[in-house]
């Protein structure tokens, strides 16, 4: 009798939370620009004042051999081991900058503080960051400008006054306003989708999340939003993700996007084995190796991304450009190697460019 | 001294062996997954589908068979809470051999053969130098992760050879998985319940003392016992390599805990001498069902983990009170 | 006869000196590490490192002291980081959202993390669920309840005076390691000088007997295990404080370091065996290796190859000393 109780209750508990699960979108209360719906529009520029930080009395090394530490979210993932690469491509080509990346093992916040803490302690000329969060890096990050060492982050930022520059790979409305014009160009106006995500604590994707949803309200108002699931950053949780949205919404899914670049491979993994290539539709953010196969195979029509060796590459020589004095508050443009002239955005944030959407036709000009 | 031996090697009446088919955990877990099919099923027939039912085994059964290898281990009174970086490192293994051009059945049992060895160490370890299981594998956790990202900072396996996805293979239209996990967990329950050295398991984690006195060599036993672990983590790393055709070469995230959850969901104690490989498995389809069932009844994604416990909290208040009401029927 | 000998003799051996002799190992390993790393940069061994040292492993810390009381005891608790991160997010909602002051913010928040601890406490002696079954199903159940509470917003922007007690200084030194030290002498006396303490050892040993002996076992496990709540909502505080933000992933595998650092002091899993001192000289040695081999530039993959290895060397080093005590004894 007892058996058949705590049965009944097992079940009776799981029907009872069986309300309609809400629309992730993002969820934070941060304000949401929109950019315009016709192709091609770009970000208003508004002018901004600086609002970064300044280091205390930095040593003038301007010309001379530094010493740099980037400390990523986390090591041993291929995102940040291509940013690393482009990291270590600027350090040869200005012949005047050691960087070593180091970091935690896991996109852990309090592990890259400690790490962050160890650099400052071992007395670096700057250090490069790519923060799990914004506001809980912010004590450390002071503490190395006080300390006088530079710090410049890349791909996901700080608070303002926490660095001096932040290398922005796109801006977030950048990239939702390409994920959502690829989606709607593969499914319809009022097509139906679905989004697997890392975790919803993750910043950036909620930050790219949060613009979709204000994007598409204002320019695919029909688009069906159905759901948000977590795969933290798990090849086969994702893919087995992705295989339950298809399951569950048959026909009535005619698209997903993938949020990471591990999201969106196994994304499409789902949908080539439940052989639904051409029926349901996969955009995602990825890095152009994992989703070859893909776009080869059709099942895949445009990946979005920037160019994450371009983003280590143009993080070092802001680096170099602001311990040279190259880089001063209120410059409005910086030289960065051959990747030109990079303007400057929102008072401290030098923008890499406008997101890229690889396709077939240009996935096989890129490794990494 | 005799009765002491008795009341240590769990010796077993006829009316066990019928409670084991009858009241045993396997069967509510057997109730739980049905009930649970049934009634998610009623609420959106989707789930319930084939497609949907053969993507919960096939998406799971690494999971399963991991368990399996993972539940001799705790049976034996000991844990491995490194088999999760294991399967990483494996399935790297395996991966780099495939692209690397060996032949393709040595890429599969490459991480059989490694992963025994590295848990035979383990065992060796634990049982001659005598350092608790749950030091030898926190140790062993950070040396495998650590290792694994210093070797391939997380580069991705790509361009797997044709012929490579095992996982991906569907023989009489069922995913190989499921053939995986149902015979390798039928071989195992046989195995442990009618030969010698799988009795001699539960003895030594029952009681070591009364084991290693009616002439079992608890030293042994337990090296094997996680040799034969690290096979069952070799089979489960092939089949989560196998699966996408790419391999990520990181730790997966929380594996050890998902593995060791549905050994001790499985009804396997944690103080040794308890439990079925048959429970395990079949807990680690539960706890999938539940898993892809709250994203079918559209439960908030937010509370989802939060469900997740307390279900898990159900399932094993359920085999106390059945144990309990056991104990009240002697 | 045979049988109860062999146990007994199995039994007495380690009761007395096994600790000791852990401890003059680690101590010793430690002193040997900590002067190799000192040769190898001069920026390790100063005061400013080692006090910031401290403030970076205060939660580690404060959770590891009734950890140890619980694996005295046979028992184990891996819902603590769960139970770190639930705080957390209690105290920003409450604060936040509800409008609380900060201060009784802080006291709901650390009501709940406790009555977190009293919870498994509760299962696990009323209804006697294994420790590690308990906590692993709280594990989920806490953490999930941060991220259904929490809805993945964050809170920020908390008053200044509440960060004195993460990024704070008293006298020179920060706020929190005053904490910890107050709470390892605490501890070390609870454990070393009462009945309470004496009686977890034997709760450990064989608790049967000791509830046979007239030990409230049941009593004793419910307070250590809403200590150990207790301990983690305090560290979730000093946590949320020193990075001045509220998340519902914080915590995350602090369950791991923690009993790394009580199994690397000696505490034995199988109960009855451990000290404060012990604890507190692993979590300081796992501190200052992962920072003294980042300051002479070893990577973070290579660290934890050497604290994986040192974890087991220690016990395997312990263990040999023994045997050969045991065998000539």
């Amino acid at each position: 009798m007892l058996r058949i109780l705590s049965v009944a209750t097992t079940l009776s508990l799981v029907a009872s939370v069986g309300y309609a699960a809400d629309r992730w979108d993002g969820a934070d209360e941060l304000e949401v620009s929109p950019l315009g719906c016709e192709a091609g529009a770009a970000p208003t520029v508004v002018a901004k004042d600086y609002d970064g930080g300044q280091p205390t009395s930095p040593p003038d090394r301007a010309g001379q051999e530094i010493t740099v530490m980037d400390v990523p979210k986390l090591i041993g993932i291929g995102y940040f081991a291509a940013t690393t690469q482009g990291m270590e491509e600027a350090a040869a080509e200005l012949g005047n900058v050691n960087v070593t990346t180091d970091g935690p093992t896991e996109a852990n916040i309090d592990d890259q503080i400690t790490f962050l803490d160890n650099f400052i302690t071992q007395g670096v000329d700057g250090l490069l960051f790519a923060a799990n969060d914004p506001v809980a890096i912010a004590p450390v990050l002071k503490k190395a400008l006080d300390k006088g060492i530079h710090v410049v982050g890349y791909d996901a930022n700080s608070e303002p006054d926490a660095r001096e520059w932040f290398v922005n790979q796109a801006e977030f409305n950048g990239i939702a306003k390409a994920m959502v014009d690829s989606i709607a160009a593969e499914i319809g106006e009022d097509g139906s989708f679905a989004i697997v995500t890392s975790t919803f604590t993750t910043p950036n994707q909620a930050r790219w999340i949060a613009e979709m949803w204000a994007y598409a309200e204002q320019c695919y108002p029909s688009l069906e939003w159905l759901e948000t699931v977590e795969a933290q950053e798990d090849n086969i949780l994702s893919f087995n993700q992705a295989t339950t949205l298809i399951n569950k919404y048959g026909e009535d899914l005619d698209g997903l996007f993938g949020m990471t670049s591990v999201a969106t491979p196994a994304s499409a993994e789902a949908v080539t084995q439940a052989q639904l290539c051409g029926d349901v539709a996969v955009v995602g953010l990825a890095t152009p190796n994992a989703m070859k196969p893909y776009v080869a195979s059709d099942c895949v029509k445009s990946v979005v991304l920037w160019n994450p060796v371009d983003l280590g590459y143009a993080a070092v020589q802001v680096m170099r450009a602001v311990v040279d004095g190259k880089l001063q508050p209120g410059a409005t443009e910086v030289e960065a190697g051959k990747l030109g002239t990079l303007s400057i955005v929102n008072g401290s944030e030098v923008l890499l460019g406008a997101p890229f959407v690889f396709t077939k036709d240009n996935i096989g000009e890129f490794d990494f | 001294m005799t009765a002491a031996i008795l009341a240590g090697g769990r010796s077993e009446p006829r009316w066990r062996s019928i409670q084991r088919v009858f009241g045993g955990q396997e069967t509510i877990l057997l109730l739980c997954l049905i009930a649970l099919f049934v009634i998610v099923g009623s609420i959106n027939p989707r789930y319930v589908a084939e497609r949907n039912l053969s993507s919960i085994f096939l998406g799971n059964a690494y999971i399963a068979v991991a368990a399996i290898g993972m539940s001799m281990v705790i049976i034996s009174g000991n844990i491995d809470i490194s088999v999760g970086s294991l399967i990483g490192v494996l399935a790297t293994i395996s991966g780099s051999l495939a692209v690397g051009g060996y032949p393709i059945i040595v890429s599969w049992m490459v991480p059989l053969v490694v992963g025994a060895l590295v848990t035979a160490f383990m065992g060796f370890l634990v049982a001659y130098l005598r350092i608790p299981s749950i030091v030898v594998s926190l140790g062993m956790l950070s040396i495998l992760k650590g290792g694994l990202i210093s070797i391939t900072a997380g580069a991705w396996i790509t361009d797997l050879p044709a012929g490579y996805g095992l996982a991906q293979m569907r023989p009489f239209g069922i995913p190989m998985p499921i053939y995986f996990m149902v015979l390798l967990t039928a071989a195992a329950a046989l195995w442990m319940r009618y030969s010698s050295t799988g009795r001699s398991i539960y003895a030594v984690g029952g009681n070591a003392e009364a084991a290693r006195l009616s002439g079992i060599s608890s030293k042994r036993t337990i090296m094997t016992v996680f040799a034969i672990h690290g096979v069952f983590a070799g089979i489960a790393s092939v089949l989560f390599a196998t699966q996408l055709s790419v391999i990520q070469s990181t730790v997966p995230p929380n594996l050890e805990l998902t593995i060791i959850t549905a050994s001790v969901v499985g009804g396997v104690s944690i103080l040794g001498g308890i439990g079925t490989v048959i429970g395990s498995t079949l807990a680690a389809i539960l706890l999938a069902a539940i898993g892809s069932s709250l994203i079918f009844i559209n439960v908030s994604p937010y509370w989802l983990r939060a469900v997740q416990g307390v279900l898990i909290l159900l399932t094993v208040l359920a085999d106390l009170w059945r144990r309990r009401r056991q104990m009240s029927r002697r | 006869m045979a049988i109860t000998d062999v146990i007994q003799s199995e039994r007495r051996r380690p009761a007395l000196s096994h600790w000791l002799h852990h401890e003059v190992v680690l101590a010793l390993i430690l002193v040997l590490s900590l002067l190799v790393l000192a040769t190898q940069t001069d920026r390790f061994l100063t005061t400013e490192n080692l006090l910031n040292q401290g403030r970076l492993m205060a939660e580690v810390g404060l959770v590891a002291l009734p950890m140890t009381f619980i694996i005295i005891t046979a028992g184990i608790d891996l819902s603590v980081g769960s139970i770190l991160g639930l705080t957390a997010i209690i105290l920003g909602v409450s604060w936040k959202n509800l409008g609380l002051p900060l201060g009784a913010a802080i006291f709901v928040a650390m009501s709940v993390g406790t009555f977190a601890g009293f919870v498994n406490g509760w299962f696990i002696t009323r209804v006697n669920v294994p420790p590690l079954i308990m906590t692993l199903a709280t594990l989920a159940l806490y953490r999930g309840l941060a991220e259904g509470t929490s809805q993945a917003r964050s809170v920020r922007g908390y008053p200044e005076w509440f960060f004195e007690l993460g990024q704070g200084e008293i006298l020179g030194v920060p706020t929190q390691l005053w904490i910890l030290c107050l709470a390892i002498i605490v501890a070390w006396l609870l454990l070393a000088y009462t009945a309470f303490g004496r009686s977890l050892y034997a709760i450990g040993h064989n608790e049967t007997g000791a509830r046979f002996s007239g030990i409230p076992v049941d009593r004793y496990k419910m307070i250590i295990y809403t200590a150990s709540g207790f301990m983690a909502s305090l560290a979730g505080c000093i946590f949320v404080s020193r990075v001045s933000t509220t998340r519902s992933d914080m915590g995350t595998g602090l369950e791991l370091d923690v009993i790394a650092a009580v199994v690397l002091g000696g505490t034995s899993i199988f109960g009855g065996v451990g000290t404060i001192a012990g604890t507190v000289l692993g979590f300081i040695m796992i501190q200052l290796l992962k920072n003294g081999l980042s300051l002479t530039g070893v990577k973070g993959d290579a660290t934890i190859i050497v604290i994986g290895s040192v974890l087991i060397l220690s016990i395997l080093l312990t263990n040999f000393i023994q045997h050969r005590r045991g065998d000539s004894e």
